[in-house]
């Protein structure tokens, strides 16, 4: 506005001050700039953290490496058999070796080759498991967040859901269905998405009617604008996070569901039923390596799954970007 | 206070009768079989027929469930027909209860106290080494299935402390990796828990002040801090405390516990209708019950809540 | 509140209070012929009337004797009756019984006296439709008109052909002439009940150790489900100076299987099978060789069906598979490429041989005069060569080829489901199909592995016809080759063969059925029933509408009692008693186990001979 040094209030006041300001569009914007973008920060957030970062290069190597395992060279195939050369019978339990790296299984099956089609058997039923979550639990929380008349039945079902505890309705739907890699999903769906509504319902009721939204309403600022830059980060977090920990958490239920005896055939090879085959050979001191194999594998997927969606959470929470 | 009690009692018996009566429903949808036993091979249809008559199997669906909620009033839960025939539910229930438990109470009384010191030591220390160890530790329970972990303890525990492989009655070493183990991820959870409201807690203005008075950093600590971050624990505590009866699938079967843990799978797997009807009834009751009086212990001991209003879900 | 923190409290003092002191553990105190061991299987019930599952009557055996036992050579012994007679025409059987015989509680105390009307109780119960015996069948399969009675075509018991003359006379008239219905009386559905008891008990007989009498050699002393079983011996018991094990412990374990080798290691149990995928690492130690030893193999028999009422879904082409299935040349190339070896390893990896079965009828089963059934007639044929020959599998393809150019779909899809419930059978149908597909070439076969849950297997899958392939077995329910020919009957559920084409007689019967039906029409001379059942069944298995693959049993197991010393029988419950047995020091090992098995089957063949 006014330039130049005033030296007595009577000089300063001339023509010039009362004139109209031109509209200047480009001096408009830069008073209101930031550089901060969202997603940049969540990055910036995310890379500083170094444990993070490498478990995020460990994640992807090992997403990229179970998808293209079988078109390596020098790869076996999960399902055959290997004979050995000298009697033509079953290679049985051969320990692990330069041509066999985990070893063979008892009717000489390639372990190596098992865990990687088991881990993308597994990795399969968590990605459909969680982007359903996602999906269901997103749109249910919503409306129950949003649509007031939807609050009170919405929440009679999720009590009455909730109550019966996860296990048991696995466990029935994967009786009354037949065991199946479609009927583990299903089941897994069924309560899935409740955690998520119930977290999404929630923040959405926080937030809807902060201060700063209703300014922004106020302001005039559109729906959808409200929604994508002031809710959507907030529920980011929240929804990374879930879909991460949806992995190890449908690992884990195909590991139970192998467990008691409903869960897929030895010969779709999966996750659980390779630690689950492993089991009954833990006597066995020389064997082990058919529990201990399968079971590091799992490990490491699981935990990478978890740290990166806990770490991912805290980066992409705007309150956490300075 | 009262008042609220009342209401929160009515509510919860809404819920519990909704559920009882959806789960009743759905074990409608249960193969026929699990009425019948072994002998369901050699029958005709027309002796089916008459079998599941005579069991009101045939009544229509309204006088079914008046019938259900007479016996079930009186505590009958009917007789097992498959896993034991003819013996009824509650005695082999009573058998098995005790086992689970034990097992139960005490994991959960060495979860709460391993878990809440680990807990304050984290916050304490926050980014040190400790810090660092307890999150190694939460993350491995979290993430790794409890199967896995369980299974190697008892591999290579046993095998280190020359402890019994199998639960014996009489051998009551045999008795503590089963509870040690049982506790791991409740542990987990309170650590966890403990750590992240300690941490929370500890930037607000009442400890600020408090410390401004001059107050030393234990009595902050134990006198402020912790009894308030006790207060959220002790809602879920009745449903922990309950839930102990459902006793553990993996641990009474790695261990060999005749607890009520496997006892839900081994019926569903022999299709024993009745027992399977039960259990599932006395599952999904314990939540309601544990919740109700959890609010109920809440509502007492936080003077914050609000009795005149409650809704939403929790 | 203050009371849970008071409860808790009162737990962790009770948990810390535990740790302190050890106990002594179960092997140094040990007392002379226990007997331990652990299971995995709980019974579901004791009421031995109505149970046909081998772990439930296993117990009752020990508990309830029958009116006839097995000596450890397989000769019939007197037991509860001491002598017996047959009517001229076969159909009167009139039996004496011991004097004095006490039934007694679970306390050992005495009930009532052992008579013959016990015997017509338990038939009136088990013939009774409403109390659902699933062994009834076979009751009213020998027993004049109680087929009728179980039906309800008849209400007056009496009619029914089992009488008590007097106090000890028990007599049975049978719907017609059966050579062997003495070896049926060791079975489930003859043994004896108390009236009076069975009546006072009511619905509740048999749930538990106290709802049932005892008049055989243990008391089941307790019974903790999912627990533990225990058994003393009876001291009233009229056979007692023959029990030598005093006692029988039996502890629950959901994974004895995998955890009682080590156990048995540690000295905590004294039985233990050693499971497929454990016997390597026991046979290449020095001490845990000396430990184990190969169990006898037993009268189950399995055979690979070849159906011939396919009724799988349209995607596996089940027109396909019916036009190739009535086709020899077909049938007889997969008969010649099955190697039955390489799939038995999945189950028995050493010596695989040992199972294998070339007929369905296993050996050691009956004898005519000392030469056993499996030599008979043309059947000594199959029994001596090995069906697996690859050269005569290829041949038989090339035939099966020429004949059903243009007629059917090559490869042939083969649905072959298996039972999720083992492992072993779901890794045997990995190799079989991997083997078949390799020697018989993917462009002629097709073989679909279709995993299927234990539950309702058989209902779903051999019974509904759902399979083009498939593992089935059979086990005998009565001492008599006929046993062996009941599942290929029209009236059961197995591959229906008689369905195949081109066999038709005159009569509208298919050839194997008339061989089979002559042979059953023979009831007096046994010589010649035998030879005719064993010329049907050869040329069953030279029509290749099955495949015999192997017997049941066998397996590895470390244990101290001496095999040899227990009563022997292919059926009923005699194999499962403990008379006459003792626990040894060590366990046998395997040339000891070979030694004794040399030494036991030619004792068996005098004792056999003796017995004539």
């Amino acid at each position: 506005m006014g330039n130049g040094k005033i030296n007595k209030l009577s000089d300063g006041i001339n023509e010039s001050l009362f004139e109209f300001a031109e509209f200047d569009d480009e001096e408009a914007q830069r008073a209101g700039y930031s550089n901060y973008s969202y997603w940049r920060s969540t990055w910036q957030v995310f890379i500083k953290n170094r444990i993070a970062f490498l478990l995020l290069i460990l994640m992807v190597a090992l997403l990229i490496f179970t998808m293209i395992q079988p078109y390596l060279p020098n790869q076996k195939i999960p399902t055959k058999i290997y004979l050995d050369a000298k009697t033509n019978m079953q290679l049985r339990n051969h320990r692990p070796d330069a041509e066999f790296w985990f070893g063979t299984n008892s009717i000489g099956q390639d372990l190596w080759a098992r865990i990687w089609s088991g881990t993308r058997t597994s990795l399969f039923i968590g990605i459909a498991v969680g982007l359903w979550e996602a999906i269901v639990g997103i749109m249910i929380g919503a409306l129950w967040g949003y649509v007031r008349a939807l609050d009170r039945p919405i929440t009679e079902v999720y009590n009455v859901m909730d109550n019966i505890p996860v296990t048991i309705i696995l466990v029935l739907l994967t009786y009354i269905m037949r065991p199946s890699l479609s009927t583990m999903i299903f089941a897994m769906c069924i309560t899935g998405w409740l955690g998520m509504a119930r977290f999404v319902r929630n923040l959405i009721v926080i937030i809807r009617d902060r201060e700063y939204n209703l300014a922004s309403k106020c302001l005039g600022t559109p729906t959808g604008r409200i929604i994508s830059k002031n809710l959507l980060p907030y529920l980011v977090s929240v929804i990374m996070l879930r879909m991460a920990l949806a992995i190890p958490a449908a690992i884990g239920y195909e590991v139970f569901l192998t467990y008691i005896g409903l869960g897929l055939p030895v010969s779709i090879p999966s996750l659980g039923n390779l630690i689950n085959e492993g089991r009954a050979l833990m006597m066995v001191q020389s064997l082990r390596y058919q529990l201990i194999f399968p079971a590091i594998v799992l490990s490491i997927i699981t935990i990478s799954f978890y740290m990166m969606g806990n770490v991912f959470a805290d980066a992409a929470d705007p309150r956490n970007h300075v | 206070m009262l008042k609220y009690s009342l209401k929160r009692l009515a509510q919860s018996l809404v819920t519990l009768f909704i559920i009882i009566t959806v789960v009743f429903l759905l074990m409608r949808l249960m193969p026929e079989e699990g009425y019948f036993g072994q002998a369901y091979e050699k029958l005709d249809e027309a002796q089916r027929e008459a079998i599941l008559t005579g069991m009101g199997l045939r009544d229509p669906m309204h006088i079914q469930l008046k019938n259900f909620y007479k016996s079930l009033l009186v505590g009958d839960l009917g007789k097992s027909i498959i896993y034991r025939p003819k013996v009824p539910i509650a005695e082999i229930l009573k058998t098995k209860i005790p086992y689970s438990l034990y097992f139960g109470l005490t994991a959960v009384v060495i979860s709460l106290i391993a878990g809440i010191s680990l807990g304050i030591i984290m916050a304490r220390s926050k980014s040190q080494i400790w810090d660092k160890l307890g999150t190694g530790y939460i993350v491995f329970i979290n993430a790794v299935p409890a199967a896995v972990y369980y299974l190697f303890l008892q591999l290579y525990v046993t095998d280190i402390f020359k402890l019994p492989i199998l639960f014996k009655p009489d051998n009551t070493a045999s008795w503590i990796l089963p509870a040690i183990s049982m506790s791991l991820g409740s542990t987990a959870a309170y650590a966890m828990w403990m750590r992240r409201y300690m941490v929370d807690e500890l930037n607000k203005d009442y400890v600020k002040l408090a410390r401004a008075k001059g107050l030393r950093n234990k009595t902050i600590m134990v006198k402020h801090i912790f009894r308030n971050a006790f207060v959220p624990m002790a809602q879920y505590l009745p449903s922990t405390l309950l839930y102990t009866i459902s006793g553990s699938i993996y641990i009474e079967s790695l261990y060999s516990i005749p607890g009520m843990g496997g006892l839900l799978v081994d019926v569903i797997q022999r299709q024993d209708n009745t027992v399977v009807q039960a259990l599932v009834l006395i599952y999904s009751s314990i939540g309601i019950i544990g919740l109700f009086l959890g609010d109920v212990l809440m509502a007492m001991f936080d003077p914050r809540i609000n009795l005149q209003k409650k809704g939403g879900a929790r | 509140m203050k009371r849970v923190l008071a409860l808790m409290l009162a737990l962790l003092m009770a948990l810390t209070g535990c740790t302190g002191g050890k106990q002594p553990t179960a092997a140094e105190v040990e007392a002379p012929q226990e007997y331990r061991t652990v299971y995995s299987g709980e019974i579901t019930t004791i009421n031995y009337l109505v149970t046909a599952s081998t772990n439930e009557f296993a117990l009752a055996a020990s508990f309830v004797d029958t009116l006839i036992d097995y000596d450890r050579y397989g000769v019939a012994q007197p037991c509860l009756a001491t002598e017996w007679k047959v009517s001229d025409d076969g159909l009167i059987w009139t039996l004496k019984l011991r004097e004095g015989v006490k039934w007694v509680t679970h306390e050992g105390k005495e009930y009532a006296e052992l008579v013959a009307q016990d015997f017509v109780d338990a038939m009136k119960y088990i013939l009774d439709s409403k109390n659902e015996s699933q062994t009834a069948n076979i009751a009213y399969s020998v027993i004049k008109n109680a087929e009728k009675f179980y039906d309800a075509e008849i209400t007056d018991f009496e009619q029914v052909g089992i009488k008590a003359k007097d106090k000890y006379t028990l007599e049975y008239t049978l719907e017609k002439p059966t050579p062997y219905f003495l070896s049926m009386l060791t079975y489930v559905c003859f043994f004896p009940v108390n009236g009076k008891f069975l009546s006072e008990t009511g619905d509740k007989f048999g749930t538990d150790n106290t709802t049932i009498l005892y008049n055989g050699a243990y008391i089941m002393e307790a019974f903790e489900p999912q627990t533990r079983r225990a058994l003393v011996a009876n001291e009233t018991y009229w056979d007692k100076e023959n029990i030598y094990i005093k006692k029988i412990n039996q502890t629950y374990n959901k994974e004895a299987t995998t955890l009682a080798p080590e156990l048995l290691l540690r000295g905590e149990i004294d039985y233990a099978d050693i499971p497929s995928s454990v016997i390597d690492e026991w046979m290449k130690d020095a001490t845990k060789k000396e430990m184990v030893r190969p169990n006898r193999t037993g009268f189950y028999t399995y055979f690979y069906c070849l159906n011939f009422d396919p009724k799988f879904a349209k995607e596996f082409e089940p027109d396909n598979w019916k036009i190739v299935v009535n086709n020899l040349n077909f049938r007889k190339s997969l008969f010649h490429a099955l190697d039955r070896k390489a799939a038995m390893l999945t189950a028995e990896p050493y010596d695989p041989e040992k199972r294998i079965l070339n007929t369905i009828t296993p050996k050691n089963f009956v004898d005519l005069d000392g030469i056993d059934y499996t030599q008979l007639g043309k059947l000594a044929n199959f029994t001596n060569t090995d069906s697996f020959n690859s050269k005569l599998a290829l041949e038989f393809k090339e035939k099966a080829l020429a004949e059903l150019k243009g007629k059917a779909k090559f490869p042939v899809k083969v649905l072959m489901p298996y039972n999720t419930g083992g492992t072993d059978w779901a890794n045997r149908a990995q190799v079989i199909e991997q083997q078949l597909e390799n020697l018989l070439g993917a462009d002629y076969v097709d073989l679909i592995i279709d995993p299927k849950p234990p539950t309702g297997f058989l209902k779903e899958v051999r019974r509904a016809g759902n399979y083009a392939f498939l593992e089935c077995n059979w086990g005998p329910d009565y001492a008599d080759p006929e046993t062996y020919t009941d599942p290929f009957t029209p009236d059961n559920n197995y591959n229906w063969p008689h369905l195949a084409e081109g066999y038709k007689e005159a009569n509208g019967k298919n050839t194997y059925e008339n061989m089979v039906d002559a042979a059953k029409a023979e009831v007096l001379d046994i010589g010649k029933r035998l030879t005719l059942f064993a010329d049907a069944e050869a040329y069953f298995i030279d029509q290749a509408f099955v495949i015999p693959y192997a017997a049941g049993g066998g397996g590895y197991s470390a244990s101290r009692l001496n095999p040899f010393e227990s009563p022997y029988s292919p059926f009923g419950v005699s194999s499962e008693r403990y008379k006459g047995q003792k626990i040894m020091e060590k366990p046998m090992n395997s040339e000891q186990f070979t030694k004794g098995l040399a030494n036991w089957e030619k004792e068996r063949a005098d004792a056999l001979k003796a017995a004539k």
